[in-house]
C-alpha cells in the first residue's frame, strides 16, 4: 500500500469512516508523529471525510501504529502538499433566539432546545445515515442527559452536530445563572 | 414514476423496496410500518410528504428504496448496489436520492449507469447525495437540487467537500447573499440545472438565473424544526414525478410548504410529522391558486 514515496513530501492516510480518521488522529498524536489532517484530495474525496498527513518517510511507522490499533486505512496517497484544507467549524457558528427556545447552527446542522429545561426539540440538517438516529435517540432528552453525537454517530456531520451540542451547553449554562 | 431512497436509523441493514402509502400516522414502505416518531426523521419525512402529494392530486403513488444505516455505510452500498443494477427495471422517470453515506465508488458506479438508461430519469439530490455530487464533480448528472442556507454556501464555495470545510466568508452570508451563493455554484459547476434553495426566502433557479422568490408566508419558527427541508424535496419530488414542470413543481412545493407550516401553527418544538398533516390540504389549495 505505502510504497513510492520518494520525492513526496507528506503521505495522506484516508478512511472510510470518518470515526477512524478521528481515532487515527488521536492515536499518531499520542504516538508523537507530527501530523496535519484536513480534507483529502478532491480526487479521492467522498465529502465526508477527513485525512490525516505525516511526514512521507514516517509513513510505514505510522501505518504500522494504525493496524496495531485496528484502524481501518481505506488507502495512503502521497502529495506534495504541505498543508490541507482544514474543518472550519469554529468559524461556522450562528444562533437563532426563538424566545423561549434557542437554535445553535453549527455549519449544516441545527440543534434546538427548550431554554428552561435544556430539553433538546429538533436537530435539523447533516445528509449522512446517523444524523436520523442522533435525531431519534437525542430529541425529547435534557442536554445533560442525552447521548452526545460522538458517542453514536461515525460521520463529519455527527462531528459537526457535536460542535451544536457543545455550543448549546455552554448556552443553556449562560441562561441557567 | 417516482423513485425515492435513502437510509433510515434502523438495525435491519436490508433493502426494502416497496410502494409508499401515509395514512397520517404511520409510513407503510411495501408491508413495512414505520410509525409516526420515524415520519419525524429524514428520508421518512420526505417519503410521506412525497406520499401524501400523490394521494392528494390522484398521481400514482412513489416507490421507495430504502435500506438501515446507523452511519457505518453498510445500508448505504445496499442502496448504491440497488441502484446501478436494479433500479432500472423499474422504470422510475424520475429519482430522488436523500439521505446516504458518501461512497465514491458506490456513487459513481450509479451515476455512470445512468447513461445506460434506455430514458434517463429526472435526477433530484438532498442530503448525503448532494454532498456526495459535490465532492466528486457529478452535480451536472443531475437535474435539481435543494439546498438549505448551510448547503448553498458549501456548493458556493468551490474549495469545500463538506458543509464543515466551508469557508467563513461564505458561511457568513447564506442567508443575506443568496444570490451571490447561488451565482458562485453555478459558476464552479456545483449546481444542476434546476436549484429550490430553502431559508426565509425560497430560490427557484434556472441554469443560474433566479426565476421566483417566495418569502409568504414567512414562519421563522420553521427553520429549527428538523424534516421541514425533506417534506420540501418530498413535494416537488411528487410533481415532478407526476408530470410537472420543474419549475412549476418547485414553486408549487416552496408555497405549499410554508402554507403547511402556518395551518400547522408550529413553535420550535413542533415535530414535522404535525406539519405533513397538513400538506394535502395545502397542496390542494395552492394548485387551485394558480
Amino acid at each position: 500500500m505505502s510504497k513510492g514515496a520518494e520525492g513526496y513530501t507528506r503521505a495522506l492516510f484516508l478512511f472510510e469512516l470518518f470515526k477512524d480518521a478521528m481515532q487515527a488522529e488521536h492515536t499518531l498524536r499520542k504516538a508523537g508523529f507530527n501530523i496535519k489532517t484536513g480534507a483529502p484530495p478532491p480526487e479521492v474525496r467522498t465529502g465526508c471525510d477527513l485525512a490525516i498527513s505525516v511526514p512521507s518517510q514516517d509513513v510505514n511507522a505510522a501505518e504500522k501504529v494504525l493496524k496495531e490499533n485496528d484502524i481501518p486505512i481505506l488507502d495512503v496517497v502521497f502529495t506534495f502538499e504541505e498543508e490541507l484544507p482544514p474543518l472550519q467549524l469554529s468559524q461556522l457558528v450562528k444562533r437563532v433566539d426563538f424566545g423561549n427556545y434557542l437554535m445553535i447552527r453549527v455549519g449544516n446542522m441545527k440543534l434546538t432546545f427548550e431554554k428552561k429545561s435544556g430539553v433538546i426539540v429538533n436537530i435539523s440538517g447533516g445528509g449522512c445515515p446517523d444524523i436520523p438516529l442522533l435525531g431519534l435517540k437525542m430529541i425529547g432528552k435534557p442536554l445533560d442527559k442525552a447521548p452526545q453525537p460522538n458517542e453514536v454517530g461515525y460521520t463529519l456531520c455527527a462531528y459537526t452536530l457535536q460542535k451544536a451540542y457543545e455550543h448549546a451547553v455552554e448556552a443553556w449554562k449562560k441562561v441557567k445563572k | 414514476m417516482l423513485l425515492l431512497t435513502g437510509t433510515l436509523p434502523i438495525e435491519e441493514k436490508t433493502l426494502l423496496v416497496g410502494t409508499i402509502k401515509f395514512d397520517g400516522k404511520s409510513l407503510y414502505i411495501g408491508n413495512k410500518v414505520f410509525g409516526n416518531e420515524m415520519v419525524s426523521i429524514g428520508a421518512t419525512a420526505m417519503m410521506a410528504a412525497a406520499a401524501t402529494t400523490c394521494e392528494t392530486l390522484q398521481l400514482e403513488p412513489p416507490l421507495a428504496a430504502v435500506a438501515g444505516d446507523l452511519g457505518q455505510g453498510d445500508g448505504s452500498t445496499l442502496l448504491y448496489t440497488y441502484l446501478t443494477e436494479d433500479a432500472s427495471t423499474t422504470g422510475a422517470s424520475t429519482i430522488t436520492m436523500h439521505y446516504i453515506l458518501p461512497i465514491r465508488k458506490g456513487f459513481m458506479e450509479f451515476i455512470e449507469m445512468l447513461d445506460y438508461w434506455e430514458k434517463r430519469p429526472f435526477m433530484i439530490a438532498d442530503a448525503g447525495s448532494m454532498l456526495i455530487a459535490k465532492a466528486t464533480g457529478s452535480c451536472k448528472k443531475f437535474d435539481l437540487f435543494t439546498p438549505d442556507a448551510g448547503e448553498i454556501c458549501f456548493l458556493a464555495d468551490p474549495e469545500a467537500g463538506h458543509p464543515a470545510y466551508v469557508k467563513s466568508m461564505f458561511f457568513a452570508i447564506d442567508t443575506t447573499d443568496v444570490p451571490y451563493l447561488i451565482q458562485e455554484a453555478y459558476k464552479y459547476n456545483n449546481a444542476p440545472r434546476y436549484l429550490l434553495v430553502k431559508g426565509p426566502t425560497d430560490f427557484i433557479v434556472d441554469e443560474g438565473k433566479i426565476i421566483y422568490t417566495i418569502s409568504e408566508p414567512n414562519i421563522p419558527v420553521l427553520e429549527p424544526i428538523g424534516g421541514t427541508g425533506d417534506t420540501i424535496t418530498g413535494i416537488l419530488s411528487a410533481l415532478i414525478g407526476g408530470g410537472y414542470d420543474p419549475i412549476k413543481a418547485c414553486l408549487i412545493a416552496a408555497r405549499a410548504n410554508r402554507l403547511a407550516g402556518q395551518l400547522a401553527n408550529p413553535t420550535p418544538a413542533t415535530r414535522v410529522a404535525e406539519i405533513i398533516n397538513y400538506i394535502g390540504k395545502a397542496v390542494k389549495q395552492v394548485i387551485d391558486s394558480l
